[in-house]
């Protein structure tokens, strides 16, 4: 038998050991609840309204021709079209005129094209309005991996939809 | 029962620094277990993409909107039913935010503040183009579209 310690009256102790094993009740409770945030990557993007396509791949820069009052005519436009299959899938990409069908072909033709030192107002990309958001960022994604003559990386894009079985 | 043969003085462990520490371990996962995800819908399964990098967004103003394979809008976990009129009233809040912050921004000009766009990966694009194209009204241009750059790991 364990001896007392010899206590003056009026002492009085404090018996931790109960407010322990609830203390450890409560911090298996938050270890077992706990979840922690995945950590998510973002592409950033600047996405203005697309502006009407008037004149595309002329050879006139909008802003040089100083009688030119419309601000639309002039607008170099590159457009990008992805069509999907009913499941939502990626079924065919477009440069242009130019069609492919996978998305390194997107990205070797883009790298193409802005190699060439050929400047855009405006990057546009039509979309199937079936067409899923994974394959949606495949496309962003190569696209924001592409670099426009002036060095930056292209962060400017507008989207259009398309109605559904376009192309 | 156990009796000491020795008259020396019994060991009693103090108590106070385990409990201390364990304390200490409560307050932090009662700390960090809500404040991030509050915020996301963890439902969503978000693609993958390799260039999608963390950026460190602290002290921006950011309108976080997660859209599920159903096109319905989410924040902070609530439905919301009127997606034109939610992003009406965060459009007219960043307004104020901004005049705030000292810039010189009338109603109709273009926002400083970031839409960040959790969408689920399965979401057709005519739903998630509705959002866009709703924000876009409202004087929002820079959008943050959220991705994985590796597969989460299963639990």
């Amino acid at each position: 038998m364990r001896k007392r310690k010899h206590r003056n009256q009026g002492d009085v102790e404090l018996n931790l050991a109960a407010m322990l094993d609830m203390a450890f009740q409560l911090l298996t409770f938050f270890i077992l609840t706990f979840k922690p945030a995945p950590v998510e990557g973002q592409v950033m993007l600047r996405m203005p309204p697309p502006q009407p396509v008037t004149n595309v791949n002329a050879g006139q820069n909008a802003g040089t021709n100083e009688s030119n009052t419309d601000p639309a005519k002039g607008l170099n436009t590159l457009v990008i079209t992805a069509i999907s299959n009913p499941a939502g899938g990626l079924r065919q990409i477009a440069v242009g005129e130019t069609t492919m069908g996978s998305v390194p072909a997107l990205d070797r033709k883009l790298t193409e094209v802005f190699k060439s030192g050929a400047g855009f107002d405006q990057v546009i990309v039509q979309v199937d309005s079936r067409l899923h958001y994974d394959d949606l960022m495949q496309i962003i994604d190569v696209c924001t991996r592409q670099k426009l003559p002036s060095g930056e990386k292209l962060s400017k894009l507008s989207f259009v939809e398309l109605p559904a079985g376009a192309g | 029962m156990s009796s000491s043969m020795s008259h020396g003085s019994s060991a009693e462990p103090n108590l106070t620094p385990i409990l201390d520490m364990v304390f200490q371990l409560i307050t932090f996962f009662m700390l960090v277990i809500n404040f991030k995800t509050a915020s996301m819908d963890l439902d969503l399964k978000l693609p993958v993409i390799g260039s999608a990098q963390p950026v460190e967004t602290q002290g921006e103003d950011l309108l976080v909107l997660n859209i599920n394979s159903q096109g319905q809008l989410r924040v902070y976990g609530q439905l919301i039913p009127d997606m034109g009129a939610y992003i009406a009233n965060e459009s007219a809040a960043s307004l104020i935010v901004a005049r705030s912050n000292g810039a010189q921004i009338k109603a109709g000009d273009e926002l400083p503040s970031t839409v960040v766009i959790r969408a689920d990966k399965s979401t057709p694009f005519t739903m998630l183009n509705r959002v866009i194209t709703k924000c876009q009204e409202h004087g929002f241009r820079k959008f943050a579209l959220k991705a994985m750059n590796k597969e989460a790991e299963a639990l």
